[in-house]
């Protein structure tokens, strides 16, 4: 499934994965992963700011105001409808970037749906890497309430919406305006990173 | 929004301590062979086939082939479902509390583990 990677973190890798059936067309679910032109509930809410996704492109996750931002990265693989990577990391964090990568495949009665957190293995296992695994349930979970059922689960939503009540909460240093495009993690950052 | 099919597979594949231990072993060493599954088990290497096959029907472990050899990951995602299923995020954080307290005491009570390995595993799973 994960052939060798052209782009990817260098050394020594901690992989995790996730993965979950989904009862859709692939075309169905690849649009609703990429889609740019609302937010995203299975992102958390986060909204693609993105002058189109893209081998290279840079984006930034944006909430629905567009007042903060959650996550800056760069695309590193896109070929639809199958497999999408990029960069990641967290605004409020100063901790290694890691990749994500998608991964889908029909199966019969769906789409298999996989997504694998990858970061580097000479990095002690950080706090973004830990929200990260949480963020994965979450996304795998509520991408398949969405496409089957046009909205996110139960307690998917309900977080949501506590989401939206701690937004006056959001550190400063998450402001959009700290985090222009040109912010966004790429590979050469990565093995600064990993020299530093 | 699991399917009765697809939980009677988790359930029956957790319904059994060697798979639950195999789970551990996957769980604490993503990326692992079947070969490192086998050598910390007492049974054939052909029983340990059959049961990593029936997690990896389950959902529960995800096999990813590089090359001539599978790496074995776990899969959280479908008991994630399933306890969300029963527990919103509210009591699911209650409950998640009480547990703690009930494994912390538990541990000091018997001063360390005892050999009883789902505890041990809990206890594990509860730290992170």
């Amino acid at each position: 499934m994960s052939e060798p990677q052209a782009k990817s973190l260098t050394g020594e890798i901690r992989t995790s994965m996730y993965r979950v059936v989904i009862r859709a067309t692939i075309d169905q679910v690849w649009s609703e992963l990429i889609r740019s032109d609302r937010p995203l509930p299975f992102f958390f809410n986060g909204q693609y700011d993105t002058p189109g996704l893209q081998d290279g492109a840079a984006f930034a996750m944006r909430t629905p105001d567009g007042k903060h931002t959650l996550v800056m990265g760069k695309v590193i693989e896109f070929e639809p409808p199958h497999r999408y990577a990029h960069t990641f990391r967290f605004t409020t964090s100063d901790d290694p970037v890691s990749i994500v990568r998608y991964v889908l495949k029909e199966v019969e009665g769906g789409v298999e749906f996989t997504l694998i957190n990858e970061h580097s293995a000479a990095d002690d296992v950080s706090k973004s890497e830990k929200q990260m695994a949480q963020g994965a349930k979450f996304i795998c979970e509520n991408l398949k309430a969405l496409v089957e059922t046009g909205k996110a689960t139960t307690g998917g939503r309900m977080m949501l919406f506590m989401f939206s009540l701690m937004a006056p909460m959001t550190p400063k240093s998450a402001l959009s305006t700290n985090w222009p495009l040109e912010c966004a993690p790429d590979l050469g950052d990565i093995r600064m990173t990993e020299e530093a | 929004m699991m399917s009765p099919d697809a939980m009677d597979a988790v359930f029956q594949a957790l319904a059994s301590a060697t798979r639950r231990e195999m789970l551990d072993v996957v769980r604490n060493g993503p990326g692992c062979s079947v070969g490192e599954v086998a050598s910390r088990f007492d049974v054939s290497r052909i029983a340990v086939m059959r049961h990593l096959t029936v997690l990896e029907e389950a959902g529960l472990i995800i096999s990813d082939k590089r090359g001539r050899t599978r790496h074995l990951y776990m899969n959280v995602v479908p008991i994630q479902m399933i306890h969300d299923r029963w527990s919103s995020e509210y009591s699911g954080l209650w409950a998640g509390r009480m547990l703690d307290i009930k494994y912390l005491a538990e541990q000091r009570s018997v001063g360390g583990c005892d050999g009883e390995d789902d505890d041990h595993a809990r206890e594990k799973g509860e730290q992170t």
